[in-house]
């Protein structure tokens, strides 16, 4: 669904591998997992748990949209719980421009506005979890370089291992490695090295379904070694292609809430 | 027992060898087993209400000791030179093994809350080096309109700015210490960089201090050692005093070694008390045995050390049993480090007694009597009416002035005592105009303070702390503390929200103030959050927002400053308790606070409970309850008056002054118990009064003079130490010698005299 010209490009370039043997590059494992179709539109529920150091744990529940609108991808997001922030809302614009930063805005009903969130960076992270943007799918694969380093089993997946380097040497991993299953084009794990080459984070992906014949990630979980910081995703009631009208994506919806 | 001693004599060799041996081995066992402990955390007891608490706390919010690096360019901080240099420095003390990169803040990594247009933005100052000037003046604005970096990170007149990297305690060493200032100075020229923060303060006094402490101390025993050869009047005499010392310090740490006990900053006074007592023990015994040398200038030399033996071992084991027992009484103190200095002076008092009857009587068995030439028989008449004598007739004669006196001194000294205060302050242990002292000073008088006090707030409710109202409180709180002058600024959760409020209500000064509803604070947090990293947040509240941790900054870190923020505080608890919330306090300068109040308390309790058993002793070994009292007295005037002079003089109590008052009770119980002995004895022979005081005076006077010379002449040489501390001990110890030396030959021998003990029964006779 994103970056269609990829594809098209992709399917240009297909016989080519073809002949090598398909024998698959870095970039193109990387380009597969990106350009997985996960569906024109989709909704669902997201629990999203914070467990800190000492065992602590936050759960937030938001209802979210999610749409692609061709060069753009919209998302809403409505708080359910905590009560005390129940009804704020949030959208996110995901450009498919390269460089192009997210469009952001919060309203919170206590304040009856819609105010506009500037993002500095996609390396930003989301809603105080231990994911950034780039880290929940927005990373553009031409901003790495990428290396298959090998083929292995990994919890009974047959996977090929990804090893990334950023091409921005200021970027806030210095690599990243990801252990990708074959054909269905899932990260099952990865690994985040920082400036330092010290391991930062390692992402799990704990459940993924197939609905309607595409692949979708149901459970994962973030968890910075350094700070011993997880956070836990996990979706219910996803229903994807069910036809989201353009409306539900508009500053109206996002003061009217739940 | 003393048939024991005497027949011992007779195997000198043997005595001598196995003493020799037994020293090498514990020598050897000393060697490989000590360890130093300089965590200061290691001193505190672990299971306190008040450290339980402030360590738990420290936990919750990541409260640490922070390393305050300043940065001054007189030119200014913001052209790209300057700026890297934050950024290189960040980085590099981020890349320190000791020191997690999130605990470094600076304008590099520090975050700007700032209102835009339409909303609100949480980004960092910069993150590469601005080059064009038109940046760089761009970051100096967004510096000075955020109030949350404005004063604290960057100094107001934008000359300084800060980098702190907050360090656990048990990271810090010597080596790492030394880390930290040579990368400083790299970064040097034309900017200027000082170093500060109370690791830093702790990490150069544990530097100094030993390091001053082994160039004194050398000179301190040659001190003693020429004071005793001019004393004694010989080699063989002094060399074996000292071996007493020695032999019982060796003994002493090797066995701290062998049961594997750390050697703690107090186990320094260990050798320092030995010092003091174990020269006691050999100078009486020369001393008497000076005395029968003189009568008997014909005797053996197994008769004269067979009648020092007879003469000296009761005196000598009565003196070092009770003194081991004071010192054993510290073991009530509830501060680890202190109970095991208690234990060991006690177990090295015994091993000095030992030593003392063992050594000494075998050494003159085997190297032959102190070649004593004593003045021709026609001096030694006019001596007999000696200084001593001369002294114990004034005494006599001028009983009611000596009293008088006495109680003025007494009375003068309580004064003081209501004067003394403690002090936990580390920055007040060194000189006023030393490298360290100042730097603080120069940081303080740009910022809001070098030294922290951490309130933690704790309610049991979940989300308390999204209550406007309680914000609210916490406001008032801050500005009612900040209002003390040696408090530089506060920093907490109300912070947070009344910048946030502000900037969303398009940086309108009427909206620096807490939100209204506590839905609006929990959005605002929320969208701080969903901005920014949260890290920064979680430093002023807890996960569930049960807990906060407001920080104060304070100018100073003695215990005088901290305590009137404190006060101020307390006055809070009423309005706080309403809402359910109470309140605590907890890091590294608080535990501080505590801990030297428990020494203090400690240290007072134990000296009465000392007192007390002292009293107890002295009456069953005299078999009078009165000698008892009569001898507690010197010890009573020795502690009063050295609490009173550090009062007078403005010493505050630390760990190692309050300890000094040990020293009251060592030596106050030594003199007290040689001269009652003599006394006794010389009552008993003569019955006569007069006499007995002149015969005491030149015996026990006479040694008790010689061991206050001795150990004051040795600890004065401290008066010429750099560190101050060391200075302070040096003179509280000579002080300790001579008022407990003065106590005794006076106002106790005076209440002696008058209370005509051990002379009714012999008048019934």
């Amino acid at each position: 669904m994103k970056r269609l010209h990829i594809m098209v490009l992709s399917l240009i370039l297909l016989p080519a591998i073809a002949i090598n043997g398909a024998e698959l590059t870095g970039l193109q494992i990387v380009d597969n997992v990106y350009n997985r179709d996960t569906g024109k539109d989709s909704k669902g529920n997201l629990t999203m748990s914070l467990i800190n150091s000492q065992g602590n744990e936050r759960v937030r529940t938001i209802k979210q949209f999610i749409k692609d609108f061709g060069k753009v991808e919209k998302k809403i997001m409505f708080f359910m719980s905590p009560a005390d922030v129940r009804n704020t809302s949030f959208v996110n614009w995901s450009y498919t421009e390269e460089g192009k930063d997210d469009d952001q805005w919060i309203y919170l009903p206590a304040l009856k506005k819609v105010k506009r969130i500037s993002s500095s960076s996609k390396s930003d992270y989301f809603m105080g979890s231990d994911f950034t943007y780039d880290d929940l799918g927005d990373r553009q694969p031409e901003a790495d370089i990428h290396k298959l380093i090998r083929e292995e089993k990994f919890n009974g997946e047959q996977c090929y291992v990804v090893e990334s380097v950023p091409k921005d040497e200021e970027y806030m991993y210095s690599r990243t490695v990801t252990w990708i299953i074959k054909d269905k084009w899932i990260g099952l794990k990865k690994e985040f090295y920082d400036e330092d080459e010290d391991l930062l984070k390692i992402l799990s992906v704990k459940k993924f379904e197939n609905i309607k014949g595409l692949w979708i990630i149901l459970q994962s979980e973030m968890v910075n070694v350094q700070k011993k910081h997880t956070t836990k995703m996990q979706l219910s009631e996803v229903k994807i292609n069910s036809g989201i009208p353009d409306r539900q994506f508009t500053e109206r919806m996002m003061k009217r809430g739940l | 027992m003393g048939n024991f001693l005497k027949k011992l004599t007779k195997f000198n060799k043997i005595v001598l060898a196995s003493v020799l041996i037994l020293n090498v081995g514990f020598f050897m066992i000393m060697r490989s087993n000590t360890r130093m402990e300089t965590d200061l955390d290691e001193y505190m007891p672990q299971e306190h209400p008040a450290f339980v608490y402030s360590n738990q706390a420290e936990k919750w919010f990541n409260i640490k000791d922070g390393i305050i690096i300043a940065i001054e360019n007189e030119e200014g901080i913001y052209n790209s030179d300057t700026i890297q240099k934050v950024k290189d420095l960040t980085k590099s003390l981020q890349k320190m093994r000791e020191i997690e990169k999130s605990d470094v803040t600076s304008l590099y990594t520090a975050d700007n809350i700032i209102g835009t247009e339409d909303g609100m933005d949480v980004r960092p100052f910069f993150k590469r080096v601005p080059k064009d000037p038109e940046k760089l003046i761009k970051m100096k604005n967004l510096v000075r309109d955020n109030d949350m970096i404005f004063g604290r990170l960057v100094s107001y007149d934008e000359n300084i700015t800060l980098i702190i990297a907050e360090i656990k305690d048990d990271v810090f060493s010597q080596e790492f210490y030394h880390r930290i200032l040579e990368l400083s100075k790299e970064y040097e020229g034309p900017e200027k960089i000082y170093v500060a923060g109370s690791p830093i303060v702790e990490g150069t006094m544990a530097y100094l201090g030993p390091r001053d402490m082994q160039k004194m101390v050398p000179i301190v025993i040659l001190i003693i050692i020429i004071v005793l050869l001019v004393l004694l009047r010989s080699i063989k005499a002094t060399l074996l005093t000292l071996l007493v010392v020695l032999f019982s310090t060796i003994l002493t740490f090797g066995l701290m070694a062998a049961v594997g006990i750390p050697i703690y900053a107090v186990s320094t006074m260990i050798p320092v008390m030995l010092i003091a007592i174990g020269v006691a023990d050999g100078i009486h015994l020369f001393s008497h045995l000076h005395l029968y040398i003189k009568k008997n200038p014909s005797a053996s030399r197994r008769d004269a050390i067979n009648d020092m033996i007879h003469g000296m071992w009761k005196p000598v084991v009565m003196t070092s049993v009770t003194t081991a027992v004071g010192f054993i009484s510290l073991i009530t103190s509830q501060v680890y480090p202190i109970k095991y200095f208690g234990i060991f002076t006690a177990f090295g008092v015994l091993m000095a007694m030992v030593f003392s009857l063992v050594l000494v009587p075998a050494g003159l068995m085997m190297f032959g009597l102190p070649g004593w030439k004593d003045k021709p028989e026609k001096e030694e008449k006019k001596s007999r009416k000696n200084l001593g004598s001369v002294f114990s007739t004034w005494v006599v004669k001028h009983r009611y002035l000596t009293i008088i006196i006495t109680i003025s001194i007494i009375a003068v000294s309580i004064v003081g005592i209501g004067k003394v205060w403690i002090n936990s302050s580390f920055l007040d242990k060194f000189e006023k105009d030393s490298d360290i002292v100042l730097t603080d000073k120069f940081i303080n008088s740009h910022f809001g303070g070098t030294s922290t006090l951490n309130v933690i707030l704790d309610s049991k409710e979940k989300d308390a702390f999204k209550d406007p109202a309680l914000l609210r409180l916490i406001d008032e709180m801050q500005a009612d503390v900040e209002t003390l002058e040696i408090v530089g600024n506060s920093f907490s959760l109300s912070d947070y929200l009344k910048r946030m409020n502000k900037v969303m209500h398009a940086d309108k000064k009427e909206f620096d103030i807490i939100p209204d509803s506590r839905e609006l604070v929990a959005q605002y947090l929320l969208l701080y959050e969903m901005s920014g990293d949260p890290e920064n947040l979680w430093k002023v509240v807890n996960y569930d927002y049960k807990k906060v941790n407001v920080i104060f900054q304070l100018k100073s870190d003695n215990s005088k400053a901290m305590k009137s923020a404190i006060g101020i505080i307390e006055k809070r608890i009423p309005g706080f308790s309403e809402k359910g919330v109470e309140i605590n306090y907890a890091g590294s300068g608080y535990k501080g606070l505590v801990f030297t109040d428990l020494i203090l308390i400690g240290q007072i309790l134990s000296l009465l409970l000392s007192l007390i058993i002292v009293i107890i002793l002295l009456s069953l070994m005299f078999k009078k309850v009165l000698a008892g009292l009569i001898g507690a007295v010197p010890i009573v005037i020795t502690a009063v008056i050295s609490f009173g002079v550090m009062g007078l003089f403005n010493i505050p109590l630390s760990t190692t002054t309050a300890l000094l008052s040990s020293i009251a009770i060592g030596i106050g119980i030594d003199y007290a118990v040689h001269f009652i002995e003599r006394y006794k004895i010389y009552a008993l022979r003569t019955g006569d009064k007069i006499l007995t005081s002149e015969k005491t005076m030149q015996h026990s006077g006479r040694a008790i003079v010689f061991n206050a010379l001795v150990v004051i002449a040795g600890f004065l040489v401290l008066l010429l130490s750099v560190f101050p501390p060391n200075r302070a001990l040096g003179a509280l110890v000579s002080l300790n010698m001579f008022t407990s030396f003065v106590g005794t030959v006076s106002i106790m021998y005076l209440l002696l005299f008058m209370s005509n003990i051990y002379f009714k029964k012999n008048k019934k006779n």
